[in-house]
C-alpha cells in the first residue's frame, strides 16, 4: 500500500499571533520498499509533514490517503488505532521512558490495548533487542549510550510490525558511527519492504536514500517533487 | 490496558514527592481512624472499668467528680458525708454490701484505698492469689501492683510518683518498704506513717484503675488519720456494722444490692441536701456526651484537613504531569488512546491515594494502640482500641474522595491536543 499526501495545507499561529504556512500545497508520495527522506532547513515544514502522515496533526486541507484510508478524515480514536497499527515513529530525542529498561520500552506499544501481551510479543521484542545488538536486561534505558538508546526507540518502532517507518531527525543527536548504524537500520528495513520516510539533513541518510524531497518554506522543491 | 509500566516508571520517578504524597494521606487518614478508635475505646474501657460499681453515694457536688473519685480512683479535695449519713449509709440493711471508700494514702504513686472486705470480694470475684485482709494491718494489693503476697510496705501520706511528692494533704509523709530486704523494719520517714502493712493478697484483673491500687481496712486509713475507726477505740473489729459513736465522714461509698429494685430505693433514699447517689452509667453518659462532641469535633477536624491534604496533593500532581507531559505526548504519538493516558494519570494519584489510606489506617491503628497504652498507664483504665465500622467507612471515604479528585489532573491531561504538544515538544 502506498502512503500518499495531497495539495497538504497546514498552518497555525505562533505565540505571536503570526500565521506561519508548515506546508503549502504539498503532495508526494511513498511507497513500500523505498526509504525516502524529507530534507530542508528549519523551518520548512519536513516535521509538519511528518507529523501530518502520521495522522497527529490535521492539515486544514487536502488529504493524507494509506491505501483506501483516508487518515485525515478518521476520528481521533480511530487515527490512534490506525498510526499504533500502520506506524512506527522514532524521535530525534529517542522518547524513550528512562525509568524502564530496554525490553520494557520496547513493549511498551502492545500495551496500550491489553492487559496482557499478545502471544509471542515478547519474544518479538526480545529478537528485536538482539537484531539490534542491545541488551535485553540492563536496567533503566538511561544507563545505555545514545546510539543504543536510539537503537531501542527503533525496536519500539517495530514491535508491532507496522508497514509504515516515520522518523523525524533520528540521527541528529547521534555521532557519526551511530548515525551511520540507524541510517543503515532503516535502508534495510526498507529493503524489507516498508514505507521508509525519515526527516533528516544527515548526509549518511540522504546518502542511503532512495528518494529526497526537499522542502522549503512548506512547500516541495521543484527537483524533489514526489507525486506521480 | 496496561498503565502499570507508565505508573511504575512515574512513580520512580517522583519517588520522593510520591513518599511525601502518601505520608500526607496516611498522616490525615491515621489522625481521623485514631481519633474514632479511640474514642470507642475510651467508651469501653471505662464503661467496662465502672461496670463493678452499682450504686454511688457521695457529697451532693458533680455526678462525674464521684465517679472519678469512686471508680477511677482520682481523688479530688471535696466535701466528705456527714458521720451521721455516713453511719446509716454504711449499716443500710437494703444494701447487700455497703463500702466507704477512704482516700488520703499511697505507695509509690500507687494508692492506698480504705474499703470493707466485700468490696475487695466483690471487685475480684475471687482473688487471684492468698485471702481478704482480715487485720488492720494486712492489704490485698490489684493484679498490676509490682507487690507480692508476702510483701510490706508503709503507706505514705498524699500521692507520691517515684521521688516525686505531690501532696494532696494532710501534713505530708514519704513512705518505705522493706521489700528486697525482708525482716528489718524501716522506720517511716517524715511524711510516711510507721506502721508496716502485710500484702496478703492479690486481686484478678478488673481493667480498671483498682489493678494499680493497694486495698486496707478502712479502719486503718480512718486510724492513720487520727480518725475514730467505725468502732469502739479498743475494738479490733473490721467492717460493719459501724458504730454510730464513732463513725466518720467519707468522700464516697459504693452501693451494692441484691436486687435492682432495691438499688433504685437506695438511689432515691440517698439523693437529697446532704448527699446524691447515682449509677456510675448515668455520670459516664454525660462523660460521653462530652466525649462525642469532642469527637465529633476531631473527626470533622480531621476530614477538615484530610480535605486540604488531598486537594493540595492533586494540585501537586497538576504540577507534577506537566512536567511528564512529554512522556504522556509520547505515548499518544506512538499510537496510546486518550482513555490510555487517563488511565496512566488517574492511576498515579488513585495509587498514592489507596497506599496512603491504608498506610493510614494501620498507623491509626497503631496509634490508637499507643494512646491507649499511654492512659492505661496514666489512667490504670484497660483499652482496647479495634477498627470498627466507622473506621473503615472514614477511610473508605477518604480513599473514594481521592480517587475522585484524582480524576481532575488525568482529566487536563487527556484533553491535551496532541497536534499542539508535538508543536511544543
Amino acid at each position: 500500500m502506498t502512503l500518499a499526501a495531497h495539495a497538504l495545507r497546514l498552518s497555525f499561529s505562533d505565540s505571536g499571533a503570526t500565521v506561519i504556512h508548515a506546508l503549502d500545497d504539498v503532495s508526494a508520495r511513498f511507497a513500500a520498499g523505498e526509504l525516502t527522506v524529507i530534507a530542508g532547513p528549519s523551518g520548512s515544514g519536513k516535521s509538519s509533514l511528518l507529523h501530518a502522515l502520521a495522522g497527529i496533526v490535521l492539515p486544514q486541507q487536502g488529504e493524507v490517503t494509506y491505501g483506501a484510508t483516508l487518515v485525515n478524515q478518521l476520528r481521533e480514536p480511530q487515527r490512534d488505532a490506525w498510526r499504533l497499527k500502520h506506524c512506527g515513529i522514532v524521535f530525534q530525542d529517542f522518547r524513550l521512558i528512562d525509568e524502564l529498561d530496554a525490553l520494557g520500552n520496547t513493549l511498551l506499544p502492545a500495551q496500550f490495548h491489553s492487559v496482557r501481551l499478545p502471544n509471542g510479543m515478547h519474544a518479538r521484542a526480545e529478537g528485536l533487542l538482539e537484531r539490534f545488538d542491545l541488551p535485553r536486561r540492563a536496567g533503566p534505558v538511561t544507563r545505555l549510550s545514545r546510539g543504543e538508546q536510539q537503537r531501542v526507540a527503533l525496536a519500539r518502532a517495530l514491535l508491532l510490525d507496522p508497514p509504515l517507518i516515520l522518523a523525524d531527525e533520528p540521527t541528529a543527536s547521534l555521532d557519526a558511527q551511530n548515525g551511520q548504524r540507524i541510517a543503515k537500520a532503516f535502508k534495510a528495513l526498507a529493503r524489507d519492504g516498508k514505507t521508509v520516510v525519515v526527516v533528516s539533513h544527515d548526509d549518511q541518510v540522504v546518502a542511503m536514500a532512495d528518494r529526497v524531497l526537499r522542502l522549503k518554506a512548506g512547500q516541495l522543491q521543484p527537483q524533489s517533487a514526489g507525486l506521480g | 490496558m496496561n498503565p502499570w509500566p507508565v505508573i511504575r516508571a512515574a512513580l520512580l520517578r517522583y519517588r520522593f514527592s510520591a513518599l511525601a504524597f502518601v505520608l500526607l494521606v496516611a498522616a490525615g487518614v491515621a489522625l481521623a481512624v485514631a481519633i474514632l478508635s479511640q474514642e470507642r475505646a475510651l467508651r469501653s474501657g471505662s464503661a467496662r472499668a465502672a461496670d463493678r460499681f452499682a450504686l454511688i453515694v457521695a457529697p451532693p457536688a458533680s455526678r462525674t467528680d464521684a465517679l472519678f473519685t469512686s471508680v477511677f480512683l482520682r481523688p479530688g479535695a471535696g466535701p466528705l458525708l456527714s458521720p451521721a449519713l455516713t453511719e446509716k449509709l454504711l449499716n443500710d440493711p437494703r444494701a447487700a454490701f455497703v463500702s466507704p471508700l477512704a482516700f488520703g494514702d499511697s505507695y509509690r504513686g500507687a494508692p492506698v484505698v480504705g474499703v470493707v472486705s466485700a468490696l475487695v470480694a466483690h471487685l475480684s470475684e475471687g482473688l487471684a492469689q492468698g485471702r481478704v485482709f482480715t487485720t488492720r494491718e494486712e492489704a490485698v494489693v490489684g493484679a498490676h501492683s509490682p507487690l507480692q503476697v508476702g510483701d510490706r510496705f508503709k503507706p505514705a501520706h498524699g500521692v507520691h510518683r517515684g521521688s516525686e511528692v505531690d501532696r494532696a494533704e494532710g501534713d505530708g509523709s514519704a513512705g518505705g518498704d522493706d521489700k528486697g530486704d525482708r525482716g528489718q523494719l524501716h522506720r517511716g520517714g517524715p511524711d510516711g506513717h510507721a506502721l508496716q502493712i502485710t500484702v496478703v493478697g492479690r486481686m484478678k484483673p478488673t481493667g480498671s484503675p483498682w489493678d494499680r491500687a493497694l486495698l486496707v481496712p478502712v479502719e486503718l486509713v480512718w486510724s492513720l488519720h487520727q480518725q475514730p475507726t467505725g468502732h469502739p477505740p479498743d475494738s479490733l473489729q473490721l467492717g460493719p456494722p459501724f458504730d454510730p459513736q464513732f463513725t466518720p465522714g467519707i468522700p464516697a461509698a459504693v452501693v451494692q444490692t441484691d436486687k435492682l429494685a432495691a438499688s433504685y430505693q437506695l438511689r432515691a433514699a440517698y439523693t437529697g441536701a446532704e448527699s446524691m447517689a447515682f449509677f456510675p452509667a448515668e455520670a459516664l453518659l454525660q462523660l460521653y456526651a462530652i466525649l462525642g462532641d469532642v469527637r465529633q469535633l476531631m473527626s470533622l477536624l480531621a476530614l477538615v484537613t484530610q480535605a486540604l491534604v488531598l486537594l493540595a496533593i492533586v494540585a501537586s500532581v497538576f504540577m507534577l504531569f506537566r512536567l511528564l507531559a512529554p512522556q504522556f505526548t509520547t505515548l499518544r504519538a506512538l499510537g496510546a488512546p486518550r482513555r490510555y493516558v487517563f488511565v496512566v494519570a488517574w492511576g498515579f494519584t488513585a495509587l498514592l491515594v489507596g497506599v496512603g489510606v491504608m498506610a493510614g489506617l494501620a498507623g491509626g491503628y497503631g496509634l490508637s494502640f499507643a494512646i491507649s497504652a499511654w492512659l492505661a498507664r496514666s489512667t490504670g483504665v484497660a483499652l482496647q482500641p479495634s477498627l470498627g465500622q466507622s473506621e473503615l467507612l472514614v477511610s473508605l471515604a477518604i480513599f473514594g474522595t481521592g480517587l475522585v479528585l484524582a480524576a481532575l489532573p488525568a482529566w487536563r491531561m487527556h484533553r491535551v491536543s496532541l497536534a499542539s504538544a508535538m508543536k511544543g515538544a
